[in-house]
């Protein structure tokens, strides 16, 4: 907390000059192109929303000015928008506060008062749905980079689009993570999945059962409980009585936190772990209780990688710049940003219609992404079909990539740990 | 009669206002107002009026949300076709929660009222039938006239503040009735009261259900502009706390007084997190806070007061 | 053995809802003023531990009495800014200013240690231990006994000494103690230092095995709350009776039901008791 002396005393100061005039914004340069950003950056949700923010204003950043290193990365290499004269980006940033009426306030204020060219955004998939609902009404392109919920796609938006896999493609990957350790002869015969009730939690365990069912791995337990419990000490219990051969846990930091806690003080260790992003991506989860869950597995559409890639790089940067590594929710925002940027950049113009035009020729390879995506290509439902995403495993304080095999970077360590 | 005149002047101001606001984001502002003064002058008839303190409010207001989608997703009718059956669950609700709660006092009463409104969140938010966690989405995109989904706010702006009107009119009339001088006997003390031979359990009843039949119709108006519900946006404590928040603050158990609320609450809300809310340091809230403090601090009995400071405190 | 490591765990975490709500029944109970800023109360005792810990160094013996010195301070300063006004005003002023200066504080305190979950060592007060099967955590076991002598604490200063005399006097009737020669304004600035210096003890031992954020308070207000009100306004044993039978209640049903029910499970009692009980379970009639 390098902020928190200097942030009391502004505090302070604060509270007590209450007259002082409120400092507006700087005017906008009149030739900038705005990009309304949409994220939870106060309530529950606020700590993903703000790293996301972090990692944008990094983009912006690499966007604006030259950063000739990041070799194929698109508008990296020069300053501002190329295909617009050289015009530079700018982010306006709203809270959603976490609910789907100010999220629609905030999109119809960006776009009526901001006039900006694209909405980008928001996080929670209730909000996701009803601000891209007034983008479409008003014909702005809207990029969703990280929510999930599959009905997002399914509405015959025709100005939406989605970069990030989604569930079926989780479901998928852990599955057959499931089935390849198993054709090495480690036994799997008994899944369990604990998952909060919040519209991730279930839909993403939703998923991860059906894909389960389809392959013939049995899910023998479903623990659910209310999201930010106060304690559970009972979900631990009953899975260490049944103790299955896996345990996928679903959940967001406060809960993720708790369990990793719980299952220390009552001793519970199952053979496997999977941890699903949002907790356990969380960089204050890795820091605060990291080393009671070493070993714990992660799908990620991010790993540093190895040195020299655009992976690598990426993460260098944010690392310099943040003092930690680019977590999962955050490249995936930062990689949806890359792909709008670069379409608003190729359709050399800011008329929403044009860059709709352009999002859906969009067509990047691998070299142009830091995330492991085979590839960016929208379908007509606007959702990205070469997503993909790897397994990694908490090594440290780090994720390392494990599984496929040739995108691994490290290898897997099995059993899972836990504390030493 | 100046009195009637200034609250004459004061609707023709506020009716005029979003036409002169030529700004979509400021219109839709003012519908909202509107909206949350169809609420929060709902629940000025129990918790106002009467002085039952009710902090379980968006039970009603979710069961008129969530109606209007779950009508919408069954019948493929418009989903304000689901409006009507909000109101008819919501009296039942209010049956159902106002007899045995009724027979506590103050505190208890607001507390068993927070109960039983998170008791049915949790349920709701596990309950497939009507979206669970997902939630209930109305009409991607609208088919005819009668999904009332507009791009301009302003259709939603007149249409709330007609049923404001009504609302507001229902409440006029009930102060000036006896039924406005039995409330104001409850309020002052139901021991008192009833030895004047007040039928206090009927009265409240009553007050309740007009109460849970307007909320709900604030609810199905508010699906039917936002277009998604989940258990947390219509049936969370933040949404029956706004209510008394905003009653509170305008003045309640007076007729304007809510509506005075939400259109200083709601306002200040939404341009603070203009101001603030991209910064995502949470000053929004700080400035927020702070304001609501500051009022309560030097007027408790609502800024109402201020219009009349003649007359005497109320609630 | 499994259902009475269920019933232990609920004994404790019950032991904990006693302890968060401790203050909050000197507060709302005796002077009856809600207080919805109660659980950012709590997260600012937290994080006075939290910063006790990280950068003064120190450990839970002293970060804790440190946090209830603090909180003693800012139960004074809060009183006499704000509830001195508005104590004696309509119960939906009280709400109005309390739920702003939860805002306030919860999002004051976003602005200095931002969104980020922190937590301390779990092991300050010692690691787990296992006494027969059953496994417990020493952390838990201080709060839990902490709860048990703060509550006992509370209920000798109000019924055993000339203080708490004066406490309930004021409580009481305002007007009658004035008459005799007590100052209500500072009894009642001292009943919100008292009743806040225990919200300090309770953030500092909570911090010991839970998460601090700046929301954290509003995730366990809500059960304070039915602390409080199931076990009767103004009785302090009440609230540890309620704590306790509402964290077995909560391990239980969560254990035998369903996580996802327990909750349900809570208020639905809770509703039923104040249907029979309309005071409470020890509250005064």
């Amino acid at each position: 907390m390098p902020n928190v002396r200097r942030r009391l005393l502004l505090l302070a100061g604060l509270l007590a000059a209450p007259s002082l005039p409120v400092i507006a914004p700087p005017a906008a340069a009149e030739d900038t192109v705005k990009i309304g950003v949409i994220e939870p950056l106060s309530g529950g949700a606020a700590s993903a929303g703000q790293a996301i923010k972090a990692a944008l204003e990094l983009g912006t950043e690499i966007v604006n000015t030259p950063y000739p290193d990041m070799q194929g990365l698109p508008l990296a290499a020069g300053t501002g928008f190329p295909g617009l004269g050289g015009r530079k980006l700018e982010l306006d940033y709203a809270d959603n506060q976490g609910s789907p009426a100010v999220g629609q306030n905030q999109a119809l204020r960006l776009i009526t008062q901001d006039h900006v060219v694209a909405l980008f955004g928001a996080y929670q998939s209730g909000i996701t749905l009803t601000t891209s609902a007034v983008a479409e009404r008003y014909g702005i392109p809207f990029l969703a980079p990280e929510s999930v919920a599959t009905n997002l796609t399914e509405r015959g938006f025709k100005w939406f689009f989605r970069t990030t896999p989604i569930g079926p493609d989780i479901a998928r990957a852990y599955i057959g993570f499931v089935l390849d350790q198993r054709k090495q002869g480690r036994k799997i015969d008994s899944v369990a999945i604990v998952n909060d009730t919040t519209e991730y939690g279930t839909s993403i365990a939703e998923v991860i059962k059906k894909q389960a069912d389809a392959e013939g791995v049995k899910v023998t337990q479903n623990v659910t409980y209310n999201v930010n419990a106060t304690d559970v000490s009972s979900q631990v219990l009953q899975l260490k009585q049944a103790s299955p051969d896996l345990v996928i846990f679903i959940s967001y930091t406060s809960d993720a936190i708790l369990y990793a806690r719980t299952m220390k003080n009552l001793d519970y260790r199952p053979p496997i772990v999977i941890g699903d992003d949002s907790g356990f991506s969380d960089p204050s989860f890795i820091e605060s209780v990291g080393d009671l869950v070493q070993g714990a597995i992660n799908r990620s559409a991010f790993a540093p990688g190895r040195p020299g890639t655009l992976s690598y790089k990426m993460n260098a940067l944010y690392h310099q710049r943040f003092g930690r590594d680019l977590d999962e929710t955050s490249a995936r925002s930062l990689q949806g940003f890359f792909v709008l940027v670069d379409a608003i950049n190729r359709a050399g113009s800011t008329d929403p219609g044009k860059i709709q035009a352009a999002l859906r020729a969009t067509d990047m390879k691998p070299a142009q992404l830091f995330t492991g995506y085979n590839g960016v290509k929208f379908d007509d439902k606007g959702q990205n079909t070469e997503s993909a995403m790897l397994l990694t495993q908490l090594q440290g304080k780090d994720y390392v990539a494990v599984w496929p095999q040739a995108e691994a970077t490290g290898s897997l360590q099995l059993p899972y740990a836990g504390w030493k | 009669m100046s009195r009637r005149f200034t609250a004459l002047v004061v609707v023709a101001v506020l009716l005029a206002a979003p036409l002169l606001l030529g700004n979509a984001f400021l219109q839709r502002v003012a519908a909202l107002v509107m909206l949350a003064a169809i609420s929060a002058s709902a629940w000025n008839l129990i918790g106002g009026y009467a002085g039952q303190v009710s902090i379980g409010h968006a039970v009603f207001f979710g069961a008129g949300a969530y109606s209007a989608l779950l009508v919408y997703k069954l019948t493929d009718w418009p989903p304000i076709a689901g409006a009507p059956v909000g109101v008819a669950v919501s009296l039942l609700l209010a049956c159902v929660i106002g007899l045995p709660t009724f027979r506590l006092r103050g505190h208890y009463f607001s507390m068993a009222t927070i109960a039983v409104a998170e008791l049915i969140r949790i349920v709701v938010s596990n309950w497939q039938f009507v979206g669970a966690a997902v939630g209930l989405m109305g009409p991607a995109v609208p088919r005819s006239l009668a999904d009332l989904s507009f791009l301009s706010p302003l259709p939603y702006f007149y249409l709330f503040a007609a049923v404001l009107a009504v609302l507001l009119f229902l409440t006029w009339q009930m102060q000036r009735s006896r039924m406005g001088f039995y409330l104001g006997a409850i309020r002052a003390g139901e021991r008192a009261a009833l030895s004047l031979g007040v039928p206090v359990l009927r009265y409240k009843l009553l007050a309740l259900l007009l109460s849970a039949g307007f909320t709900a119709l604030a609810g199905s108006l508010y699906a039917v502009m936002v277009g998604f519900v989940d258990a947390e946006s219509a049936l969370g404590i933040l949404i029956s706390v706004q209510m008394v928040i905003i009653a509170a603050l305008g003045g309640a158990g007076t007729l304007f007084g809510p509506l005075l609320g939400a259109a200083i609450l709601i306002p200040l809300q939404e341009t603070t997190n203009a101001l603030f809310g991209g910064g995502g340091t949470g000053l929004t809230y700080i400035v927020y806070g702070a304001i609501i403090l500051l009022i309560a601090r030097f007027r408790p009995g609502g800024l109402l007061e201020l219009l009349h400071w003649r007359r005497r405190r109320v609630a | 053995m499994i259902l009475l490591q269920v019933v232990v765990g609920g004994l404790l975490l019950g032991a904990v809802y006693a302890l968060f709500s401790s203050g909050l029944t000197l507060i709302w109970g005796m002077m009856n003023v809600v207080n919805f800023a109660h659980g950012d109360f709590v997260m600012l005792a937290m994080y006075v531990a939290f910063l006790g810990y990280t950068v003064l160094g120190l450990g839970p013996a002293w970060f804790i009495p440190l946090a209830a010195a603090v909180m003693f301070l800012f139960g004074l300063l809060v009183y006499f800014a704000l509830i001195r006004h508005v104590s004696r005003g309509p119960m939906l002023a009280q709400i109005l200013s309390t739920f702003g200066l939860a805002l306030l504080l919860r999002y004051s305190a976003f602005w200095v240690f931002s969104a980020n979950f922190v937590t301390l060592p779990d092991t300050l007060v010692g690691g787990n231990f296992a006494i027969g099967g059953l496994r417990l955590q020493a952390s838990r076991l201080v709060a839990g006994a902490t709860a048990l002598l703060l509550t006992i604490g509370l209920d000798l200063l109000l019924t055993r000494t000339a203080l708490g005399g004066r406490l309930l006097a004021v409580a009481e009737d305002r007007a009658a103690a004035q008459l005799v020669g007590i100052r209500p304004d500072r009894m009642q600035a001292l009943a919100w230092g008292i009743g806040a210096a225990s919200t300090g003890i309770a953030g500092g031992l909570i911090a010991l095995f839970f998460y601090i954020s700046p929301t954290v308070g509003e995730s366990l207000a809500l059960i304070a709350f039915v602390t409080v009100c199931l076990g009767g306004f103004g009785s302090v044993p009440g609230a540890l009776l309620a704590g306790l039978a509402i964290g077995v209640i909560e391990s239980l049903s969560a254990y035998l039901i369903g996580p996802v029910y327990q909750d349900v499970v809570v208020y639905a009692l809770f509703v039923l008791v104040l249907w029979v009980r309309p005071q409470g379970l020890l509250g005064r009639a």
